[in-house]
């Protein structure tokens, strides 16, 4: 490490480091280093023959005084796909593929009927931008964003991170809608649009890390309407290749569009939750590009003023390192979950553990006999908006315990059609639900990452048969193998989709990073 | 109320913040459209006409201000409009259907407010319009969709989840952006309710609902139409005579006066120089204490900044915060001198707190003032030909005048207008003469 160029007022320095792989100037005070960057500029010419990369990347280093907020802008700003790593490049093409598919199943619910409905009449305009398995429609790119937004959360089907949230639903919609508006001289490739991704999931991540509370399950405000909207804002600036002052007042703009109550889960409403979080975001990127500015401390804590912090009890931030060669994404040490069914996370480890209780109840007696049936005793974590005895909606019975184990026991599985208006009503379901009771067992904590489901039938005999589960099939210390994934996203997409543009789709997010033309992803849906 | 707003959404439509939504929103054009406060050249989609007006009427803070504190007109008055004007022919909205909407809106709000002893004092964590300003245009719109209750029930809860932006924005060129998306997202949330959407049916009882925005929530349920209470007939709004924050208005108008103690006639100039310093007894609010504002927004937010800009021009305006006003030496010079004070006995409430100046002088003498209730205040409204004075004033920077005529006309009479299009025609800056005929009362 040398010390080239020591500033006038002895406190700010200018280091060169050199290694193999390239020049990497660090600037510290930006005025002093202006001019010097030219002068440096023309020695590393002379020392090209030493680097594998002429180019000399300037990037701000963080200093003492930096706040939250910039360190964010920074990040956003700076980062650059060789930063991505394998593992991180890997798993987010997954989420990508996952989360088409599910907004592509989702384009045939009701919901999006009514999203669709209104976008259309009330606006026909720069239409440029895919709807999710509309192929003759178009329109404006945060409309886009919002439609498919409301598909992918439609069936709670999508994806869920720890601490918890749905990221992709929150981003992808709009860096699709965002593609396909930008001129064709300024298309971003594969590569951007796969960083720009991976930029709203690190934000969302690095967010929620801000509060202990976001690493239970929630009660106040709903996470994708948090944290969401400032990772779509973050992508979208990503990809629009916004200044570092413009990422900061996006983000800025972006809280201010933040936050949903809790108490719109399990309605029909609570699919504009990320929706909205994926437009809202986009929205305030654009109008950060439009010279929009906001509170340039908005994630910082400032005591007597919230910003970000206003969605916490509990609130914490620190500045985001600059991506250097080992910055870590927060998905390299943290995968996903995906749903194996349209449901509500918590519903899968009771659904296993169901299905588990289940053999044994068919190996004891034969085949599936209810009427062998005292209670059902379901231990489960506390979170009252999952705890429905009797829901009468689809979206309730895709948040109740008791409607996801009994209809595991009643059928063997849980899919797509379980949770039609015939299903959910049936008589044999009722009786099944009318004998379960519920535990909530100290140990049992509403946290994805740490709780477990619990079954067990107490049969009219005194026999007891239990099935538990800790860790579904799905959750991120049990991927769905690749074969799962494909048949996950061949199902729904042959909703909507034919076979050949379905296969187009699939190689075409696993070759994400060699995509010349990015909006490609968006034009094929 | 409504005057008032149009007037300072009028004249905001020509500020900086204005300009950005109003080119933002062109991406979007449609078929059905809403115009825009001001504008005869274009016009927009009746959610972006909403949120356009919207910004403008809070791009100055100039708008009115209730209390429990939020600003209540201007996240309800661009949502009704520009709906109103979305009906195709086959429905005629009246000025009294527009005058009950707007009502509706109001009293939804107040109502919310007084949910939550929080709400009393002045914000600190999200800012009022965001938080029940979404849930007010929500209400408005239903109202005006004669939506039935049911879908009314939809619409708050669907608005319950757009609702909420934090305080930090505030003095930022953002924070206009609160008002505009209140009015903007109360809408959809009504058109979204209106198609058949559903949300939480219970969404204004639950902690997890409207309560989250709060940390003590206590709701009440409404009390029968019979002889209906309305919360503004008990507590009337405060119009502002300035751009800027509420909180300064106490601090002009006990500087203003303590200036006329200091000079001898209005033509002497404050003697800066004999000046030691400058005390200013206020609430403690820390997002209006700022020492040396530099941009526009943050002068609008600045006890300090008002108090000096009064003290030296006897009083304030819309031109005190021209650039060239929030920068000149004598201003920066007073500042330096100025200090806050926050005594415990001053608590941070519009209905409560009070303001008081003390100029100090080299030679050791102390001139002060104090401030109970400014006027314009709710306890000291503006008279009439005030209130029209400071409308004519915002509307003639964008509009001719039968045309700002025609609008103290209509709003005056709405119960009595036939179709309130008219005021439409009126904000979009066409002539009045031309339009003589469509004002027609019983």
């Amino acid at each position: 490490m040398t010390s080239l160029f020591p500033s006038p007022g002895g406190r700010w320095c200018f280091h060169l480091w050199y290694n193999e792989d390239a020049l990497r100037v660090h600037r510290e005070d930006t005025d002093f280093c202006q001019q010097k960057v030219s002068k440096l500029l023309s020695v590393t010419d002379s020392y090209s023959n030493i680097f594998r990369r002429a180019t000399a990347r300037v990037v701000a280093r963080s200093a003492p005084e930096e706040t939250v907020t910039s360190s964010f802008a920074s990040f956003i700003h700076a980062v650059r796909p060789e930063h991505l790593s394998k593992t991180v490049r890997h798993r987010s093409k997954r989420m990508i593929l996952d989360s088409i598919g599910v907004g592509l199943v989702g384009s045939t619910t009701h919901v999006f009927d009514i999203a669709l409905q209104y976008c259309r009449e009330l606006y026909s305009s720069v239409a440029v931008s895919s709807v999710y398995g509309k192929p003759g429609i178009k329109l404006s790119p945060t409309l886009a964003a919002f439609t498919n937004g409301v598909a992918t959360h439609s069936m709670d089907f999508d994806d869920t991170w720890h601490p918890a949230t749905h990221p992709s639903g929150a981003v992808l919609p709009a860096l699709l809608a965002a593609s396909q508006m930008l001129p064709p001289s300024t298309k971003p490739n594969g590569m951007d649009f796969l960083l720009a991704f991976n930029v709203g999931l690190e934000v969302q991540g690095r967010l929620m890390h801000f509060s202990t509370e976001a690493h239970d399950i929630p009660k106040r405000f709903h996470p994708p309407s948090v944290v969401g909207t400032m990772g779509s804002a973050a992508a979208t600036a990503k990809l629009l290749s916004l200044s570092t002052a413009q990422c900061a007042h996006a983000l800025g703009i972006a809280a201010s569009l933040a936050g949903a109550p809790m108490a719109n889960a399990a309605t029909q409403a609570k699919p504009l939750h990320i929706g909205n979080a994926t437009r809202l975001g986009f929205e305030a990127a654009l109008l950060a590009a439009r010279g929009m500015e906001a509170n340039p401390l908005i994630l910082d804590d400032i005591p007597g003023c919230s910003g970000f912090s206003a969605f916490y009890s509990v609130y914490q931030p620190k500045p985001l390192s600059t991506p250097s060669d080992h910055h870590e994404f927060l998905l390299e040490k943290q995968d996903i979950a995906f749903k194996r069914f349209p449901a509500h996370l918590g519903m899968h480890w009771v659904v296993d553990a169901a299905l588990s209780v289940r053999n044994l109840f068919i190996n004891y007696a034969g085949s599936f006999s209810p009427s062998l049936i005292r209670t059902i005793v379901l231990k489960i974590p506390v979170s009252k908006y999952i705890n429905r005895p009797f829901p009468s909606s689809e979206h309730q019975a895709r948040h109740s315990f008791q409607f996801n184990a009994c209809t595991a026991l009643l059928d063997g599985e849980v899919g797509l059609s379980s949770f039609t208006e015939s299903s959910i009503h049936r008589q044999e379901l009722r009786e099944l639900l009318d004998k379960v009771v519920v535990e909530h067992p100290e140990d049992n904590v509403a946290n994805f990452d740490k709780m477990y489901g619990e079954v067990a039938l107490l049969l009219h005999s005194g026999d007891v048969l239990t099935g538990k589960c800790d860790t579904f099939y799905g959750h991120w210390r049990k991927p769905l193998s690749k074969e799962s994934l494909l048949k996950k996203f061949r199902s729904n997409a042959s909703h909507v989709l034919p076979e050949d543009k379905i296969e187009t789709i699939i190689s075409m997010v696993d070759n994400l990073e060699n995509l010349s033309d990015g909006s490609q992803l968006a034009c094929s849906l | 109320m409504i005057l008032d707003t149009l007037g300072v959404g009028l004249l905001g439509t020509s500020t900086e913040v204005c300009h950005k939504v109003t080119q933002y929103s062109k991406i979007y054009s449609s078929d059905i459209s809403s115009t825009i406060w001001g504008h005869l050249d274009s016009r927009l989609p009746p959610l972006y006409a909403a949120f356009v007006n919207g910004v403008a009427v809070h791009s100055m803070d100039f708008d009115d201000t209730w209390h429990p504190a939020t600003h209540p007109s201007g996240a309800v008055l661009p949502a009704v409009i520009a709906l109103s004007e979305a009906f195709p022919q086959k429905k005629k909205i009246s000025g009294l259907d527009l005058l009950l909407a707007f009502n509706v809106g109001i009293e939804v709000q107040g109502r919310l407010l007084r949910f939550s002893s929080e709400a009393r004092n002045i914000p600190k964590r999200f800012h009022p319009p965001t938080v029940v300003g979404t849930m007010g245009s929500a209400a408005a719109c239903a109202k005006l969709l004669s939506l039935d209750q049911v879908k009314c029930k939809n619409a708050l809860a669907i608005a319950a989840s757009y609702a909420g932006a934090p305080l930090a924005n505030a003095a930022t060129q953002t924070k206009p952006l609160h008002v505009g998306n209140a009015a903007k997202h109360g809408l959809e949330a009504a058109c979204l309710a209106s198609q058949g959407l559903q949300g939480n049916k219970q969404i204004l009882d639950m902690e997890s609902g409207i309560g989250a925005f709060y940390t003590d929530y206590s709701p009440q349920s409404l009390p029968t139409l019979q002889s209906y209470p309305w919360l503004l007939d008990q507590q009337d709004v405060a119009i502002k005579r300035f751009p800027a924050h509420l909180g300064t208005h106490w601090v002009a108008d006990a500087a203003s006066s303590v200036r006329r103690k200091l000079v001898e006639s209005s033509d002497n100039l404050l003697p800066l120089d004999k000046i030691e310093k400058v005390i200013l007894k206020v609430p403690e609010v820390k997002y209006v204490n700022r020492p040396s504002p530099t941009s526009e927004h943050e002068a609008r937010h600045s006890f300090q900044f008002v108090a000096c800009s009064a003290l030296l021009d006897g009083s304030m305006s819309v031109q005190s915060f021209a650039s060239e006003n929030i920068h000149r030496p004598a201003l920066q010079e007073l500042l330096c001198k100025t200090q806050l004070e926050h005594p415990p006995d001053n608590t941070p409430s519009f209905e409560s707190l009070y303001c008081e100046v003390s100029v100090t002088l080299r030679d050791g003498k102390t001139i002060s003032d104090r401030c109970d209730t400014f006027y314009g205040h709710w306890r000291k409204p503006l008279k009439k030909e005030d209130l029209e004075k400071k409308f004519q004033s915002n509307a003639s920077s964008v509009l001719p005048a039968e045309a700002a005529e025609g609008i103290i006309e209509t709003v005056y009479n709405l119960e009595k207008v036939e179709d309130s299009s008219v005021l439409s025609t009126f904000l979009s800056g066409q002539s009045a003469r031309a339009l003589s005929e469509k004002l027609r009362f019983l």
